[in-house]
């Protein structure tokens, strides 16, 4: 009787085995990685909407720039031309 | 028997509700996982190298937006020691007109229309300042705009004053002893009409308190109207002014 209970407690152990850690299904370290994963993806296209702000500002202050040295420009031989017509 | 039963029992349930626990912890199978695992890395990955590429473009752009600056400044350096050879005179003249501007602004419309001809000295000066190298500077150029605006306002509220008729100067009696006042020499004073032979005009223009043109007395406020050749009506209030004198012939004619 006691060898009976034994071998069903046994058959009980393998069952539980087969419906956890000998299925077919990720363990908690693989879980880990996955998730990991998912947070670093998350993480790098934060970054990326940062930097691709910071490249929007960028252009537009060289484009202000280019215009205020389009003008320093005109001023300066304007400037120069008269100067020189007086002289 | 029965606590062999229970025992059994009681590790098959425990088994079931284990395996139902992990199952449920777990949705995903190893080859979802796995597939997942392989799409993340891939854009993990490319992600990486847009991030790569980015922070590249990032750092150029700082660097050209840096040499943007220092060019900049250099030909803002070079400007304003280009306009350092004439800028003092402009700058002088300029804040001459301004602060001319300034005082005539703050006149009474009467004084405004007695100094209207500082008006006409102003635009002189605008206008040959439009002809300085400087004002091509932009904000050269827009000084002298923001002038000229002022000196238009000001012009169009003369106008305003003269056509509502507040423009009339005025002059206040002085004595005989002392300023040689009447009307002959008031209308001689430079600053009347510089022309003792239109006194006829002061004398028409206060007929409510000028009866006798000879006789005017001190303190007495007398409105003197814009410089103009006689008109008709003054012309004959001369003439009866000067028949009066003939016929009285027992007094010699005074100056009126």
């Amino acid at each position: 009787m006691k060898k009976s209970v034994g071998l069903i407690l046994i058959g009980c152990g393998l069952l539980a085995g087969s419906l956890t850690g000998c299925s077919n299904k990720p363990s908690d370290e693989e879980m880990k990685q996955l998730n990991d994963l998912k947070a670093e993806v998350t993480s790098l296209e934060k970054s990326i909407s940062d930097a691709e702000v910071q490249k929007a500002a960028l252009l537009r202050s060289i484009a202000e720039k280019d215009a205020q040295l389009t003008q320093c420009a005109q001023d300066k031989d304007a400037l120069q031309a008269r100067l020189k017509s007086m002289h | 028997m029965n606590m062999i039963k229970k025992i059994i029992i009681a590790a098959l349930v425990l088994t079931i509700a284990t395996s139902v626990l992990s199952a449920q912890q777990q949705e995903l199978t190893k080859e979802q996982w796995q597939q997942q695992v392989t799409e993340l890395t891939a854009k993990r990955n490319d992600l990486k190298n847009t991030y790569n590429g980015l922070q590249k473009e990032v750092a150029d752009l700082k660097n050209k937006d840096a040499e943007k600056s220092a060019a900049l400044k250099q030909c803002q350096d070079d400007f304003a020691a280009l306009q350092g050879q004439q800028e003092a005179p402009f700058k002088a003249l300029s804040g001459n007109i301004d602060a001319k501007l300034n005082e005539l602004s703050r006149l009474s419309n009467q004084d405004l229309y007695a100094r209207r001809a500082e008006l006409d000295s102003i635009q002189t000066w605008i206008n040959a300042e439009r002809q300085n190298p400087l004002s091509s500077i932009k904000s050269n150029e827009e000084k002298l705009n923001e002038l000229q605006a002022r000196l238009d306002a000001l012009k169009k509220s003369l106008e305003q004053v003269i056509a509502s008729g507040q423009a009339v100067q005025t002059y206040k009696v002085g004595t005989w002893a002392k300023d040689r006042d009447c009307l002959w020499n008031i209308a001689k004073k430079p600053k009347i009409y510089d022309n003792a032979f239109l006194w006829p005009k002061i004398w028409e223009g206060n007929r409510d308190q000028i009866k006798n043109p000879d006789i005017i007395h001190k303190g007495q406020i007398l409105k003197i109207p814009q410089k103009a050749d006689l008109t008709k009506t003054e012309k004959t209030a001369l003439r009866r002014y000067w028949a009066k004198k003939n016929s009285a012939a027992t007094a010699p004619a005074a100056k009126p």
